[in-house]
């Protein structure tokens, strides 16, 4: 049986008093990638969110590598160093005068006190791999607030990568990029999951690229209505429960 | 004080001393802050801070207490409680923080105009008087220096991830809500702090400006940092030096060299960083 990387149990999380994700139940075997799609407003970012433990969760349990989640988001160290998360709206507050290998460092610190003097060569080799894996060597001293959208997706897994890690966790990492930039981000994102043996969970509104590149699809509208391979979770009869009636899909142009 | 004083004479005087070792401390404390304030959209906060401590000074007057003594705990409280309120309030943060400032400005001038001893001090509370700032101001100064210098140091990283991006910081692992609790209270003890030299009306500037301007020209965060804070110091004895030599009131005097400061940024700064 494959090991678990994830396990959501009847997790309900509630917002100034509102149920906006309910009883929502799967899990996650190792180096599987899976989508979570689903309508505006329909909690994907709360799941994901209340999931990584960035908020609280009311009820039913997460378990991360085995290890249970806290209700206020309480996670061993041990196990937090393998998650990375992706953030949706990341640029908007990135105006820092930090330079992208000082920031792909970042990735690589645990949290907590530590002399502000200390970069050991281990950090220094690891930020410099994680350049060279996400091609982003020849950005290493750009200000991250000077990069390009589709440049600052590759730095944010440059900080994914630089610390080996078991869950990935993106949350519409496509947003703001253009078909060409989404079709480069998603191809380093592929070969990066099988190199490094990664589990990723990701909230997507392009069905064409999950129905492409996922194993496996969690449509949710506050609860999950459906979930499985793409070729059935993803067929117009699974969208309608979904998204509702009369949904029609919007078609991205790939190349 | 004479007009025109020599500057021999006026570095001689011991409350002048005093005011230069302050104002070189409190001018790098608001630069270190500011820096991370700046980014952090906290510098209307510290407005609203700096208008409130007036009401702290009165209730310190009122008490018949020191008023620095009152000063500190008023500011940390008034921190915590407005923080706490724009993060529930369903209103605009600078249509509520301009509600508390100029409500607790307007209540704090009223109630000095009734104390006959401060009928006359208003006006150095406003815009800062170097003659205020004493032995124990000096002496918090640099506990307070030692503090924030060492907090901030030794979770410098922590600190950047959580003025990045706060739910990545959470993802890390980083004590955001701790953090930033530890954040407001520092904030609010050096403007506390800082309120004698600089006043009231003016004490944003003392964190917003030299963070700023070292923005614009900074291409490291480190540097940023240090920037920030060695621009508000210098600044601060330079306005100080102005105000003690042409008696002219000190906050004013100190915006006005970081103003030139910023000024000097702006026309160093690559043309990108100022889109």
């Amino acid at each position: 049986m494959a090991e678990m990387v994830l396990e959501v149990s009847d997790l309900t999380v509630r917002r100034e008093g509102v149920s906006v994700v309910e009883s929502v139940s799967f899990a996650l075997a190792a180096e599987s990638d899976t989508a979570l799609v689903g309508p505006n407003g329909a909690g994907k970012s709360t799941l994901v969110q209340a999931i990584l433990g960035i908020l609280p969760h009311q009820s039913g349990q997460v378990r991360v590598l085995g290890r249970p989640l806290g209700p206020k988001g309480q996670l061993p160290a041990s196990v937090r160093a393998q998650l990375a998360y992706l953030p949706q709206s990341f640029s908007v507050r990135n105006r820092c005068p930090l330079s992208v290998a000082d920031f792909v460092g970042l990735g690589w610190d645990p949290p907590g006190l530590q002399l502000p003097w200390r970069g050991s060569e281990r950090r220094r080799q690891a930020v410099r791999q994680a350049l060279v894996k996400t091609g982003c060597s020849d950005l290493a001293d750009r200000l991250i607030s000077e990069l390009s959208g589709g440049q600052t997706k590759r730095v944010l897994l440059a900080f994914c990568v630089v610390r080996p890690r078991r869950l990935l966790v993106l949350d519409e990492a496509q947003a703001g990029l253009d078909s060409q930039a989404a079709e480069q981000f998603y191809g380093l994102l592929f070969d990066l999951r099988r190199s490094e043996g990664w589990t990723i969970l990701q909230v997507s509104h392009d069905l064409e690229m999950v129905r492409r590149t996922c194993d496996g699809v969690l449509c949710l509208n506050r609860s999950l209505r459906c979930s499985g391979p793409p070729d059935h979770a993803l067929s117009p009869a699974q969208l309608e429960r979904v998204y509702g009636r009369g949904y029609v899909p919007y078609h991205h142009h790939h190349r | 004080m004479n007009d025109g004083v020599a500057l021999g004479e006026l570095l001689a005087l011991p409350f002048m001393q005093r005011a230069l070792i302050g104002g070189l401390l409190t001018g790098a404390l608001g630069g270190l802050l500011g820096s991370f304030a700046v980014l952090r959209q906290l510098s209307f906060f510290s407005d609203a801070l700096g208008h409130s401590a007036l009401l702290g000074i009165t209730l310190g007057i009122l008490l018949g207490l020191n008023p620095t003594l009152v000063l500190i705990p008023f500011a940390v409280l008034f921190a915590l409680v407005v923080s706490r309120l724009v993060e529930r309030s369903a209103l605009p943060t600078d249509a509520l923080l301009n509600i508390v400032y100029s409500s607790s400005l307007a209540i704090a001038v009223v109630a000095l105009s009734f104390v006959r001893s401060y009928k006359g001090g208003i006006h150095q509370l406003l815009f800062g008087d170097i003659l205020g700032i004493s032995w124990l101001d000096l002496g918090l100064i640099v506990v307070l220096l030692i503090t924030a210098v060492g907090y901030l140091g030794l979770t410098r990283r922590d600190q950047i991830l959580l003025t990045l991006d706060e739910p990545l910081a959470l993802s890390r692992g980083v004590a955001v809500p701790l953090h930033r609790l530890l954040f407001i209270v520092l904030l609010a003890v050096v403007v506390a702090i800082s309120i004698k030299a600089v006043g009231v009306l003016l004490i944003s500037a003392f964190v917003v400006i030299p963070a700023c301007a070292s923005r614009l020209v900074s291409v490291r965060f480190n540097g940023y940092v240090a920037l920030a804070a060695g621009l508000g110091a210098i600044c601060a004895v330079l306005g100080l030096l102005l105000s003690g030599s042409l008696n002219l009131p000190s906050g004013p005097c100190v915006v006005l060299m970081q103003l030139l400061g910023f000024l000097l940024a702006l026309a160093l700064a690559p043309r990108q960083r100022l889109a």
